[in-house]
């Protein structure tokens, strides 16, 4: 198997050289370019696995570049911003892109994005997962692009990022039981440092926020096997 | 003190005090110069009138032989005035009876009455005065009568204080609304100088006297040059902290290529200090998120992400609240000002303890830790920005002193208010207190 090809959009030069060392130095196949249009004629040389973008690109409006990249491909986009803003991930993720990384970051934590992301499946499933990405179940509402648990009651309930991807792990396997071995190895190409106590730390976590007055989430241990969601997940 | 005494009566009290002055004044002139004038009249008529039938009296009861007189005197007797023909005897008048100016009144209105040895006394009779008098007819009899004068009752008196007192209570009531409409541009003012600075000013319409629209139109110019003067230092203070977050990332990349791991990790730590002031900055100056809506969030879950975070950094951090409480609020601010509080609790309090729930219809969060707490004196200080207690105390990761500051502003924000109180038991409770909207 070729090594992915990432297209890097930077307009910080010392930035740009930096983190396209660390790609490579990772065994990732790297095209920096500066500009948007420069961007745009690198998109036709071959075939691209992923766009790192900086979203605030000077002389063009960063979410509005990422929005004709999706018009023009499907492939994965991680947008890197100075603003740590809410606002501006939700933004971001809402046009399509897959992830955000907020500067400063360190090489771990750009890796750990980068592959997550390349891992989430092919186009196929993201396909499948957008039209709307909402996904139900016993009264949740589970935003896919919006990275968001709504109560039954419409409320956002709060969760981590390890806790939405498992989440959203038990929602793709509903009613299946999912390995618990499977869990830690998707925790941890996400959190890059997951243990295996931290997987049944983080399940009865989601645990309490799911449960109600009443009623229990619809999580469940299974002995020596790991967990299953036992709730109908209907999808729009 | 007494400054604020009067201060505080305000320039439409003030307005009201000067009208209902000069009504009073001019109320009580005219009711003395008309009582006055009109006690008068009412004397005089009284007299004309009684003088004539006096000499009606005398001429009919003259007429009539002597037997037949006391009828007569009887028959003139009416409501007003009681005759009675005494005969050749003269009865004498009540000895406590004074004169009255009414006889000389009498004998000018009826000079016939003069030659008539007329006599007249006033005599209090229980509260009422009454004119007693004789007088002798031709053949050198008397006779006598007696006027009840038709004092005004208390009725017909309020009745004439009360009735002109009308027209000046209407006048002073319409006068006050038409003061209140014409001070409501002071009012709109006052209200507009409050919000400076706390939301989006709001440009006053020009309207009123024309000394207030001056007024309005200086105000209006100040709040949009202080506008314009915030706006300018927080965008140019928010571009500086995005702009600082590129030569970060360039630092912590290069950090990352240091092969020595104890040069590499003090590397590490100062670029996650310098990110986190850069953090704290941005949030405070407000550079980072346009204004947030309120959104129906759990905010025991949001407690909970928070507590979570900080056990998983080796905090002793629990949550002791509700599991599940929903309210409308502002989930980014919330979530940042119970993020600094529970940081804060760690660092000064070695224990973060964190409940939600709900009181008298508030939404409370509180964070208790087992700290020095503060001094009662300077509870109010530490929440003003760039405000640190001791300088000489190790800094916590915030960095700046901005940390409560921002949770103040984050409860601003909700409509409700942040609270530090040191426990009796020992520690800090840094509580937040929400209207649940």
């Amino acid at each position: 198997m070729t090594s992915p090809t990432v297209l890097l959009v930077e307009d910080d030069p010392a930035l740009r050289t930096l983190t396209a060392r660390a790609l490579h130095e990772n065994g990732y196949v790297v095209r920096p370019c500066a500009t948007a249009p420069e961007m745009w004629r690198a998109m036709e040389m071959g075939p691209i696995d992923l766009v790192l973008l900086d979203i605030m690109l000077p002389g063009t409006n960063g979410i509005d570049l990422c929005r004709a990249l999706r018009r023009e491909s499907e492939v994965p986009i991680i947008f890197i911003s100075a603003k740590a803003s809410e606002t501006d991930r939700v933004i971001g993720l809402e046009i399509g892109a897959d992830d955000y990384l907020p500067k400063p970051f360190g090489t771990r934590e750009l890796i750990a994005r980068v592959r997550a992301v390349l891992r989430r499946g092919g186009a196929e499933d993201r396909r499948a997962q957008r039209g709307q990405g909402i996904a139900e179940f016993d009264g949740f509402r589970l935003n896919l692009p919006r990275r968001e648990l709504m109560s039954p009651s419409g409320a956002v309930v709060d969760l981590t990022g390890a806790e939405f991807d498992l989440l959203v792990a038990l929602v793709d396997h509903a009613q299946r039981v999912i390995a618990r071995e499977r869990l830690i190895e998707l925790s941890r190409t996400r959190m890059g440092d997951s243990s295996d106590r931290s997987v049944d730390v983080l399940v009865s976590r989601v645990r309490r926020k799911l449960s109600g007055t009443g009623r229990d989430a619809p999580i469940i241990t299974v002995r020596g096997v790991g967990y299953m969601l036992n709730a109908e997940v209907t999808r729009r | 003190m007494r400054k604020g005494r009067l201060l505080s009566v305000g320039l439409l009290g003030r307005l009201f005090a000067i009208l209902l002055l000069t009504l009073t004044i001019e109320y009580v002139a005219s009711t003395i110069l008309y009582e006055r004038s009109s006690r008068a009249l009412v004397r005089d008529d009284e007299a004309h009138r009684l003088a004539e039938h006096l000499v009606i009296a005398r001429k009919l009861v003259s007429e009539q032989s002597w037997p037949e007189r006391p009828g007569m005197a009887e028959r003139l007797t009416t409501s007003r005035y009681y005759i009675h023909w005494a005969g050749s005897i003269n009865p004498g008048l009540p000895s406590q009876g004074e004169p009255t100016p009414a006889r000389a009144r009498m004998i000018e209105w009826e000079p016939s009455l003069a030659g008539s040895n007329l006599q007249v006394r006033l005599v209090p009779v229980g509260r009422r005065a009454q004119l007693f008098g004789a007088l002798q007819l031709g053949d050198g009899t008397w006779l006598h009568f007696r006027a009840i004068t038709t004092s005004a009752g208390v009725n017909a008196g309020l009745r004439r204080i009360l009735l002109p007192l009308l027209p000046a209570a209407v006048l002073v009531v319409l006068s006050a609304l038409l003061f209140r409409e014409t001070l409501r541009p002071m009012r709109m003012l006052a209200h507009a100088a409050d919000r400076i600075g706390r939301s989006g000013g709001i440009a006053l319409p020009e309207v009123g006297p024309r000394e207030v629209k001056r007024v309005i139109r200086a105000f209006n110019a100040m709040q949009a040059r202080i506008h314009q003067l915030i706006t300018d230092r927080t965008q140019a203070l928010a571009a500086v902290g995005h702009d600082l977050r590129t030569p970060l990332a360039r630092l912590q990349l290069r950090a990352d290529a240091i092969p020595e791991p104890a040069l590499r990790q003090s590397f590490e730590t100062d670029i996650a200090e310098m990110e986190a002031m850069v953090g704290s900055l941005l949030s405070y100056v407000g550079g980072e998120d346009d204004p947030e809506k309120p959104v129906r969030t759990d905010v025991a879950v949001l407690a909970q992400t928070i507590v979570d975070d900080a056990a998983d950094h080796g905090g002793a951090a629990v949550y002791v609240g509700q599991d599940h409480i929903e309210a409308e609020v502002r989930p980014i601010g919330l979530k940042r000002a119970l993020a600094n509080l529970v940081e804060n609790a760690l660092h000064y309090g070695r224990v973060a303890r964190v409940a939600v729930q709900i009181e008298d219809a508030n939404l409370v969060i509180r964070v208790d830790d087992d700290g020095p707490g503060i001094p009662e004196d300077r509870l109010a200080e530490v929440v003003q920005p760039f405000v640190r207690l001791d300088p000489a105390r190790s800094r916590n990761t915030s960095g700046l002193g901005l940390g409560l500051a921002i949770v103040a502003r984050a409860a601003e924000m909700e409509g409700g208010t942040l609270h530090l109180v040191n426990r009796p038991e020992g520690g800090l409770r840094a509580e937040l207190r929400l209207p649940r909207g």
